[in-house]
């Protein structure tokens, strides 16, 4: 998929003005948001709970290299092959090698945000090779050519009468029909010849466990099993944060990661591999090869102020319950990753310079923070990213601010540290914003303001401010 | 030096290069873990944790059975095959199915009983699991009350496909199978270092999705409908 985080403030304008994704988005994050505060309590101390997966993922963090080597390891001692790939083009080129050696026409995918992330459709079609998403809303969005719209509800924001019509056209559905679980028959029906004929199956992990190099996959639909256990070749594809250190450690993420995406104890699908098939099984991958993707991430861990973004499960909990997401969904930020993890995750990704607007579109509430299972305080990120940014902190391409807003603040300092100076420069300031105003209101403003007031308004400033008064009263008194 | 050497030292230096960065990161220290409660499930036993099981087979929207026996088991299954009009299906061979003899007790009730190991590739398997098989009828290495999911060790007596292409899908689960609590996995499939199953499932009842305008539904890829019967 094309980065467009550039774009982000003209995304959002244009998202926020589209009647008919309201309604979606007024309900489905609250829905899953009101699924999980129903579902924690079924956990003996939830609090604890969190706090342990958080620490658990702060651990695997900082102890990355030695539990990717012990992965490595065990995966390859369980018949694996592990890969490591840089960035995208590498593991892109790697996939792509797997499946023309192998004569594959077809691929079927499970859904994963790692493979959008290295946008490995486009590549595999450019090669030849047909990927059919087998998600129902990440076939949705492939067929109608859209991005993800959430990370674990990719197109929750298409109107049925829209999913009929690319059904008709697309997914051979023959009766026009506006109900959900006719035209998820629909897809069941049209995908079930692709699990049965693809050569190869693609998959992401949600977790790969140190211990026994086995990758685990967390799904509902059971479109990840079949791409998993179908085809003769599958690839996994996994970020190398994925890994956690022990099987018992896995089940207890299980649990956790499951209430924090959709309130369920379990999701309806864990499947977990170890190894490709055994000889004398009938089904099941002849080949499992593993890819390890970096892309960027070994470069986010040499700064451990920012390093706990890794600790992310994608569980999306924090998109649910972001004021700004839930006004604007996932297209606005341009990327895979959409929300607060998605804010937290892209500049460190694609650089602050291409990401400005994304970690400034923030009041730093912190109700992401406060459901995160795994630790993150994606505001203490932000507040870093806009820091470097202003410093022109070379790590993560950050440029800098333009010269007006530097001088404004150069100023605002001054004036800040200089209380006679602040005096002098409100004394002539007033005079001046309330040329704007009319019937005591100020709610235009010419310059450099009027962004500001753009939708929003303002009491003119009064010719004698407070403190003045209270000086001139208490003169008059004594 | 020859290409596909060439390519080996490629991926090597790839994972040099990675592992080195990484290595290379300042180190920071966190907090040891905290305490974390166990599950109160963990403590179920018995007829209760039985109990607490068909209570989640309920929940996770399985058509749960409770059953005396075997006998009970087959009579129910005669008729869950005639309720159905099922006329081909497909049985595991695992320790809970295989006793039961089903391809024989089928020929008596009018089903075809296809089984697994009577195939001879892949591909005749899987157009009978995905084209012919209308249900599948399988047990579960174990049952965990918890979360009521199917343990599912697959392998050559039950195989992936097995409990995933069929819409229909019949789980026998004995008494003696049910577990406490998701933790049994840890030690009864990961015990043995190096010995894991190529893969090993968590099911939980009939797939599920929302994807379209946030609608629940049962029955995606996956089966659309589970029957659970508990015997014992």
């Amino acid at each position: 998929m094309k980065i467009r985080t550039e774009q982000f403030n003209q995304l959002a304008a244009v998202e926020i003005e589209k009647a008919r994704v309201r309604p979606f988005l007024k309900m489905v994050p609250e829905f899953l948001y009101r699924k999980r505060a129903a579902g924690l309590p079924s956990l003996p101390d939830p609090d604890a709970a969190q706090a342990y997966a958080a620490a658990v993922r702060a651990e695997v963090v900082n102890r990355l290299p030695d539990l990717l080597e012990e992965f490595e390891r065990n995966a390859t001692a369980n018949g694996a092959k592990v890969f490591w790939a840089r960035d995208a083009k590498e593991a892109n080129d790697f996939i792509v090698k797997v499946a023309k050696e192998r004569g594959v026409k077809t691929v079927i995918k499970g859904k994963s945000m790692i493979t959008e992330e290295l946008g490995l459709n486009d590549v595999l079609t450019a090669n030849g090779i047909t990927p059919w998403e087998t998600d129902l809303g990440e076939f949705i969005a492939q067929q109608m050519n859209l991005p993800p719209f959430h990370i674990i509800a990719p197109a929750m924001n298409i109107p049925v009468e829209e999913i009929r019509d690319c059904f008709m056209e697309k997914a051979g559905m023959e009766t026009p029909t506006v109900d959900p679980v006719e035209l998820g028959y629909a897809a069941r029906v049209f995908l079930r010849d692709k699990f049965q004929g693809a050569e190869m199956g693609i998959a992401g992990v949600n977790i790969a466990v140190a211990e026994t190099g086995t990758v685990i996959n967390v799904e509902n639909e059971g479109n990840i099993r079949f791409s998993k256990s179908a085809p003769k070749t599958l690839v996994s594809v996994m970020s190398l944060e994925k890994v956690i250190p022990t099987m018992q450690d896995a089940i207890n993420m299980i649990r956790v990661l499951a209430r924090n995406c959709t309130g369920q104890r379990i999701s309806a699908y864990v499947s977990m591999e170890s190894g490709p098939k055994r000889a004398d099984e009938v089904d099941g991958p002849e080949e499992l090869f593993i890819v390890i993707l970096d892309n960027g991430r070994s470069k986010i861990y040499q700064d451990t102020e920012v390093r706990e973004i890794m600790q992310c499960i994608r569980c999306a909990a924090c998109l649910n319950i972001c004021p700004v997401y839930r006004q604007i969904g996932g297209y606005a930020y341009g990327g895979a990753y959409s929300g607060p993890m998605g804010q937290a995750l892209m500049p460190l990704l694609f650089g602050l310079d291409r990401t400005k607007d994304l970690y400034r579109a923030c009041s730093l509430c912190g109700a992401c923070a406060s459901v995160c299972p795994a630790g993150i305080d994606h505001p203490k990120l932000f507040l870093n990213f806009r820091d470097k940014d202003v410093k022109q902190d070379p790590r993560f391409n950050s440029q800098q601010r333009p010269a007006k807003e530097r001088m404004f603040f150069r100023l605002f300092s001054l004036g800040m540290s200089h209380p006679g100076l602040w005096k002098l420069g409100a004394r002539l300031f007033r005079p001046i914003f309330n040329l704007n105003a009319h019937d005591g209101v100020v709610s235009r403003m010419p310059g450099p303001l009027a962004g500001w007031f753009r939708k929003r308004d303002m009491p003119a400033m009064p010719v004698k401010p407070f403190h003045q008064r209270w000086e001139e009263l208490k003169d008059k008194k004594s | 030096m020859n290409g596909s050497n060439m390519e080996e030292v490629m991926a090597e230096t790839a994972r040099e290069d990675i592992l080195g960065r990484l290595r290379a990161a300042p180190p920071k220290t966190v907090p040891p873990r905290p305490h974390l409660p166990p599950m109160k499930e963990a403590e179920l036993a018995g007829e209760a944790m039985v109990a607490y099981l068909m209570e989640r087979l309920a929940a996770e929207a399985y058509t749960p059975f409770r059953v005396k026996d075997r006998r009970e088991a087959l009579d129910k299954l005669a008729q869950i095959v005639k309720e159905e009009g099922l006329t081909c299906v497909m049985a595991s061979t695992d320790d809970v199915v295989a006793p039961l003899d089903l391809p024989a007790w089928g020929r008596e009730h009018g089903v075809e009983v296809m089984q697994p190991g009577q195939f001879a590739d892949r591909q005749e398997y899987k157009s009978a699991i995905f084209d012919r098989a209308q249900a599948s009828v399988t047990g579960a290495s174990f049952v965990v009350a918890e979360t009521g999911s199917l343990g599912l060790v697959h392998g050559t007596d039950n195989p992936r496909l097995l409990t995933l292409a069929p819409i229909l899908h019949i789980v026998l689960i004995p008494a003696d199978h049910v577990v406490p609590a998701l933790d049994a996995a840890v030690g009864r499939v990961f015990g043995q270092k190096g010995k894991y199953p190529s893969q090993f499932s968590f099911a939980t009842g009939p797939s599920l999705t929302g994807d379209i305008t946030g609608y629940l539904f049962r029955g995606m890829h996956g089966p659309r409908r589970v029957m659970a019967i508990v015997i014992g």
